[in-house]
Formats: structure tokens, C-alpha cells, sequence
């Protein structure tokens, strides 16, 4: 590996997804929950924009673009939930979530 | 090993790491700022890859404002008593990190041995320098080809402020469900003035100003309440050109 290539980035995207991904299936704050969520869309935006790099297309940038776009959207709806979720149970713990099932 | 290299190592084993940080400090606070860090460094690692305005809109957007609603949310929710990870068993840990250094290994795999690479695009550095740049050049593309995917993430953030300000609305705001909502809500003039128009409704309004049941009332705000479509047939919603005329 004397050179740069898009195998750099997607290793490193990788690690970001799978980082991010165990910590959504393990912690049971929401707020941390959705950090992970931001890793994850994080990771994936650098695997989009190697590819970019890589073969000197600009689609792959635009697209990273609407990723961060739509994970702005994301993040308010999902905050605005955890406001909702403390006011309504008074927790954040996922564990404690389960109206749909009872 | 060049120096390109050596830098985009250094930059990402430090983003790993804040990301490793990320879901394993107890303190959300903690968390936060090995996040600011992955996206810092994030951003530092498009500008290597020649994408300088995305590292701009990472830093605005995600350290900017995200990172910020995620610091308020934590000074907002119930700080004491946070829930921490699932299952205290050592074991179903071990387990869980066995499963993902897995998963890594075999995502890394098919990277590695990743043969098929695209036809290369026009958009070499030379021509992103002769274009003018490389928020020039998104520009170009964005405007030109995704036109309509533009407008929908206008949209589409538009929806999200909506549903934000809907689902962070304070208890207080939510009506019964059996009110009705409809009548003078207005935002163009203070709290107070809603009743002065009002008094020149008609009696069904007054009646209930007393507190007689008549299908229509105030709430503390100076909203106009009705239980059934009838009490209000004859009311314009904004309590427009009729009421003026009135007077």
C-alpha cells in the first residue's frame, strides 16, 4: 500500500459502519443510539466520496451531499423524538420502550 | 510509505478511535465530543480526497448544528439515572465483539479482493481546477442532473422542521381529542386581541364567555374551541371581511 486508493477509504468506512452499528445494537441510551446512527451515515459518506475520488466523478459527491441533506432531516425528527420519548415515559432507555408490544 | 499516506493513517486510526469513543464513553457528553472528533478528522479526510466543499458542509453541518442539537438534547433530558449498555453478562460482551470484529473482517475481505473499478469520469483535478473549482462543479452537477432531487430535499426538510416543532411541542399545547380545532388562531396579533374580535361574534360565543354550554369556547390562549361542526358554521376561519364590515 505505497499509493493512496479508494481501499484505504473503504476500509476506514467500514470500520466507521461496523463501529457505529455495534453501538447501536448495544447501548441502550437513545441519545447515544442515534450518535451511532450519525457514525454509520458518516462511514457511508466516506466510502461515497472515495468512490468519487477514485474514478474522478463528481456523482458520488453529490450524493454525499444529499446524505448529509437528508441526515440534517434525520436528526431533527430523531431528536425531536427523544424529546417526546423523555416527556411522554420520562426515560430514554430503549429497554423501557415497548408500548407497541404491550 | 508516502506522506499521503502516513497522514490519511494518522487521520483515520484518530477517527476510529474518537468513533470507538463514541460508544463506549458512559457519559453521553463524552460520547459527543469523540463524535465532534470523528467528523473533524472526517472532514479532514475529504479534503484529501478532493472534496473541499463537502468537508466544508461536514464541519457546518455536523459539527455545526448537529453536534449542537445533540449537546442541547442532553442538557434537556433527565441527565441522572442514564441507562448504559445491554446485559451486564461478560460473556454476551464478548460475544457481541466477536460478531462485529467478524462482520469487519468480512466487509475488509471483499474490499481487499475488490477487482472490477469503474470507467473513470471526466472530472480529473485539472478539469475541476479549469471549471472553476469544486463547489463550482457540484453545483454544475447538482443543478443540471439532480434538479428534481434538489427540490425534494427542500422538501423534505421543510416536513422535518414541521414534524420537529409538532413532536417537540410542550404538553400544555396538546388539546383534548375530542376538541375540535378550528376559528381564530392567530399569529399576526398579540395574545388579548383574539377576544376583542371575538366580542363582535355572535351570541353563541358570548354564551359560552360565560360559561354556558354552546358547543364554543375559549381556551387560555385566546383560541376559539368547538366541539361540533355546527357551532361554527357561520364564522370565517381568520375572522375576515365579515367581522370588519361588522364594525
Amino acid at each position: 500500500m505505497e499509493e493512496l486508493t479508494a481501499t484505504h477509504f473503504l476500509l476506514l468506512s467500514a470500520a466507521l459502519f461496523i463501529i457505529g452499528m455495534m453501538g447501536v445494537l448495544t447501548r441502550r441510551n437513545v441519545i447515544v443510539i442515534f450518535m451511532s446512527v450519525e457514525l454509520m451515515i458518516n462511514g457511508v459518506n466516506v466510502a461515497l466520496i472515495g468512490f468519487a475520488w477514485e474514478q474522478n466523478s463528481m456523482v458520488g459527491q453529490s450524493f454525499a451531499l444529499f446524505v448529509i441533506a437528508v441526515a440534517a432531516a434525520e436528526s431533527i425528527v430523531g431528536l425531536g423524538i427523544i424529546m417526546a420519548l423523555q416527556r411522554r415515559i420520562d426515560t430514554i432507555d430503549v429497554a423501557d420502550v415497548r408500548q407497541l408490544r404491550e | 510509505m508516502s506522506t499521503e499516506v502516513l497522514v490519511f493513517d494518522i487521520l483515520a486510526v484518530v477517527a476510529v478511535i474518537a468513533a470507538l469513543g463514541v460508544i463506549l464513553a458512559r457519559n453521553p457528553v463524552h460520547s459527543a465530543v469523540a463524535l465532534i472528533v470523528t467528523f473533524i478528522n472526517l472532514a479532514a479526510i475529504f479534503v484529501m480526497l478532493h472534496a473541499e466543499f463537502l468537508a466544508a458542509v461536514q464541519l457546518l453541518v455536523y459539527t455545526g448544528a448537529v453536534t449542537v442539537l445533540i449537546v442541547f438534547v442532553i442538557f434537556l433530558v433527565k441527565v441522572d439515572d442514564l441507562p448504559e449498555f445491554y446485559g451486564g453478562n461478560p460473556v454476551q460482551r464478548i460475544f457481541a465483539l466477536l460478531i462485529g470484529l467478524a462482520l469487519l473482517g468480512e466487509v475488509a475481505a471483499a474490499i481487499l479482493t475488490r477487482s472490477a473499478i469503474g470507467a473513470s469520469d471526466i472530472w480529473t483535478a485539472e478539469a475541476i481546477a479549469d471549471a472553476g473549482g469544486n463547489a463550482e462543479v457540484i453545483g454544475q452537477v447538482l443543478y443540471s442532473e439532480y434538479v428534481l432531487a434538489i427540490q425534494i430535499t427542500a422538501v423534505l426538510l421543510l416536513v422535518g422542521t414541521v414534524a420537529a416543532l409538532v413532536l417537540a411541542r410542550p404538553a400544555s399545547a396538546t388539546l383534548p381529542d375530542r376538541v375540535k380545532r378550528t376559528g381564530l388562531i392567530s399569529l399576526a396579533h398579540p395574545r388579548g386581541a383574539d377576544r376583542e374580535v371575538a366580542a363582535a361574534l355572535p351570541a353563541g360565543l358570548e354564551a359560552s364567555r360565560r360559561g354556558e354550554t354552546s358547543g364554543v369556547r375559549f381556551d387560555d390562549r385566546g383560541v376559539i374551541l368547538v366541539d361540533n361542526a355546527e357551532a361554527f358554521t357561520d364564522q370565517t376561519a381568520w375572522g375576515g371581511d365579515r367581522l370588519e364590515g361588522d364594525d
